[in-house]
């Protein structure tokens, strides 16, 4: 009897410690759990650690792995520990539970529409000091790249793994019709419909495809010389050119000119049914090239995304930032101008990888010139970044982003009238990014 | 005499705070946390910009198409799921629980509880490849039998029907076995006393078996009822809500916010704890009356 009450009040101490626990306030300073390491600190060799967040799995989380490890072996004061933390919106959501609970890392890879969410809230550290440290300056980079790295007179972002849709053709197949790479839309939508074949009323092969996102369509309003939000960032920058975006898409996908695929696994499957020669066209990312080049049995080619008023492509892919709360800024940074310096850091990643170059040095680099003579593909994506535009610039865009996908569902998928859909989208976007 | 009296008193409650404390820790504290919430318009990374807007989250989810289609979606796949699942689980467990092919049985079993001990991501994936309108085996038979092949997942007019086959597969066999458990209960004496007053066979269902297994039924009523207004796994995996919305369900709608506005994900939750409060009080009072406990 006694045995068992000396016990339940044992169980209750410990749980009066859990609740105790469970109800930590997140305000508390962080020093007080240096075990967790991830605030960085003096490691256990007197090597300053650095944490370093990223979304690169596969392949590419081997390239970096190689990146770090490189850096790590090239000098004695810092140890860079690089963790691969899931997509590029599972660490957005791991950096939104850890910046409050002061155990975010002091660099991580963000994607670049999530910049702006998390410079508003204030979190980033301002590159421009740093920059100056090491005598760089944002002039190294390629223009094109940093569209929406900039906010309160702050530098709060650096380009790294960046992306940018482009045309992917299977050039055997155009080929066989006698058709030219289309460089206008009216060219695409007639070698598209070429392309197809259908037999017993089902279509065995599809002109022109690409993934579920809002990537591609925006791509097309900026063709239309309109703007995904407006300058002022206070509204929608399109109208009429939304239209007739979903318009043209529509016409197309209503005669088998246009696969648009299924939301779920969207990438993959345009992708492998592109790379089978069920689909001739796709408007993919620069990311895709090293999946096709040499590795399909057609002859694979890039080109330019088709103008209509203008030629125009949004970018993609991931920034690097520092968070304001590192405690090892000078440490972090010294890894980073490596990367953005050594042709052991960025660059070498750059050519592994198949992301664009992102600084000049890069771009003028004898080792990318080389690769780009063996995969011309990699080339175009380089140069159209002369018509890089970002329009998407606002901390409401992955707000903004979700309700436009249900726009694009609304219409690719259930016929919804188009004009009153992008106005009722419009409305709910405009209260979004005022609040 | 007078200490032994108040420890009498006091041992049940002292007896009961662990339980009490988890359920506080992780139950209460949490359901207040997600009220506080909810009145926020919250930012995640800079607690100092988190603004209090009153009932402004609430206004705005009533105001939205998008919560009423979720809602709509969630109370069809419920009524579907339970109703169908319910009446399949019984008519499998009325055929194993015959007398006759002990053996054929046994494996008939053992082989629909299976579908319950696979982890329901793999048992989506699965069905996604088998519902794939350009290669699946589904449509592969049903042009095999002469049917017009189906959209399945990919068109928003069957997108719901699938998840919903997919979920009554799964959980068929679990409460199969709970109705069987059930049924192996009823004193066949009842049975042998209706015989004797040459009762018919669905005469006796109605009146003897559907009243002793009626305590089981209602807890599979709750519990199923509770699971699928909670439904999330196969539509994150099958769907992601989609196409156009013709899936989202209430807790796929709250994941849907959970990063870009949480004061909005936790005005939802708070709406969906209500309805299923409502929902369990209602069964509890309408059922409890027609359970024949023994």
């Amino acid at each position: 009897m006694k045995k068992s009450v000396v016990g339940s009040m044992l169980v209750m101490v410990m749980l009066l410690g859990l609740v105790m626990g469970c109800s930590t306030n997140n305000n508390q300073p962080a020093n007080d759990q240096p075990a967790a390491g991830a605030s960085g600190g003096e490691g256990k060799t007197g090597k300053t650690k650095i944490q370093f967040w990223h979304s690169m799995g596969g392949n590419n989380g081997e390239y970096i792995d190689k990146m770090i490890k490189a850096y790590n072996e090239s000098q004695d004061n810092v140890e860079v520990v690089g963790t691969f933390q899931g997509s590029y919106q599972e660490t957005l959501t791991k950096l939104q539970q850890a910046v409050p609970a002061n155990t975010a890392p002091d660099i991580s890879m963000l994607e670049r529409a999530f910049v702006p969410l998390l410079a508003e809230a204030e979190v980033l550290a301002d590159f421009y000091p740093l920059l100056e440290s090491t005598g760089m300056s944002e002039e190294d980079f390629l223009p094109g790249l940093l569209e929406n790295v900039k906010f309160n007179g702050q530098l709060n972002a650096l380009p790294f793994n960046r992306s940018t849709p482009l045309l992917h053709i299977n050039k055997t197949l155009l080929d066989e019709k006698n058709l030219k790479v289309p460089a206008t839309w009216d060219e695409l939508e007639a070698v598209a419909n070429a392309l197809v074949v259908k037999e017993n009323g089902e279509f065995k092969r599809y002109g022109y495809s690409m993934p579920y996102a809002s990537w591609y369509p925006i791509a097309m309003i900026q063709q239309l010389k309109g703007a995904f939000f407006h300058a002022e960032g206070t509204g929608m920058g399109f109208d009429e050119e939304g239209v007739q975006t979903f318009e043209f898409l529509k016409k197309m996908q209503s005669t088998g000119a246009l696969y648009y695929p299924p939301a779920q696994d969207s990438g993959n499957i345009v992708n492998s049914m592109f790379a089978s020669g069920q689909i001739g066209m796709m408007m993919e990312s620069t990311g895709v090239i090293g999946r096709h080049a040499g590795v399909v049995d057609f002859d694979y080619v890039t080109a330019y995304l088709p103008m209509k008023d203008q030629y125009s492509s949004p970018t993609g892919g991931a920034n690097l930032v520092m968070f304001e709360s590192s405690k090892n800024k000078e440490a972090a940074w010294d890894f980073m101008n490596w990367v953005f310096n050594d042709p052991k850091g960025g660059q070498q990643f750059i050519l592994d990888s198949g992301y664009v170059p992102f600084t000049k040095k890069m771009a003028e680099s004898a080792e990318m010139k080389a690769q780009w003579e063996k995969v011309p593909a990699r080339k175009v994506a380089y140069e159209q970044l002369e018509h890089a535009l970002d329009t998407n610039n606002d901390a409401a865009f992955a707000a903004v982003d979700q309700i436009f996908l249900k726009a694009t569902e609304a219409i690719m998928y259930d016929n919804a009238d188009i004009r009153s859909t992008l106005d009722s989208f419009k409305k709910e976007a405009e209260k979004l990014m005022q609040e | 005499m007078n200490r032994r009296k108040i420890w009498e008193t006091l041992r049940p409650y002292v007896m009961i705070l662990p339980a009490m404390l988890a359920i506080l820790c992780f139950v209460i504290y949490p359901v207040f946390y997600l009220l506080k919430l909810s009145f926020y318009k919250y930012n995640l990374l800079n607690k100092a910009k988190s603004k209090f807007v009153g009932v402004d989250n609430y206004e705005q989810l009533f105001a939205k198409d998008e919560f009423y289609t979720a809602l709509t979606n969630t109370v069809w796949y419920t009524i579907a799921t339970v109703s169908l699942t319910m009446l399949i689980a019984l008519l499998l467990a009325l055929w194993i629980n015959q007398k006759k092919g002990k053996k054929i049985n046994a494996l008939l079993q053992a082989g629909i509880f299976t579908p319950h001990i696979i982890s329901i991501v793999s048992i989506a994936l699965v069905w996604m490849l088998l519902m794939d309108p350009n290669h699946g085996i589904l449509n592969f038979l049903l042009k095999l039998v002469g049917l017009p092949p189906s959209k399945w997942l990919q068109s928003s007019s069957t997108s719901m029907m699938s998840v919903i086959l997919v979920s009554i597969w799964h959980g068929v066999g679990y409460y199969a076995l709970i109705i069987l458990a059930a049924l192996k209960s009823v004193p066949p004496t009842i049975y042998e006393a209706a015989a004797l007053d040459n009762a018919s066979r669905f005469k006796t269902f109605y009146k003897i078996t559907l009243p002793m297994i009626s305590p089981q039924l209602f807890f599979i009523l709750i519990i199923m009822t509770i699971g699928s207004f909670k439904v999330f796994d196969t539509v994150r995996i099958m769907t992601g809500g989609g196409p156009n919305n013709s899936t989202s369900t209430l807790v796929y709608h709250i994941y849907e916010y959970r990063s870009n506005n949480l004061g909005y994900a936790s005005a939802t939750g708070i709406v969906l704890m209500v309805i299923i409060a409502i929902l369990t009080f209602v069964y509890f009072r309408m059922l409890s009356k027609k359970i024949h406990y023994q």
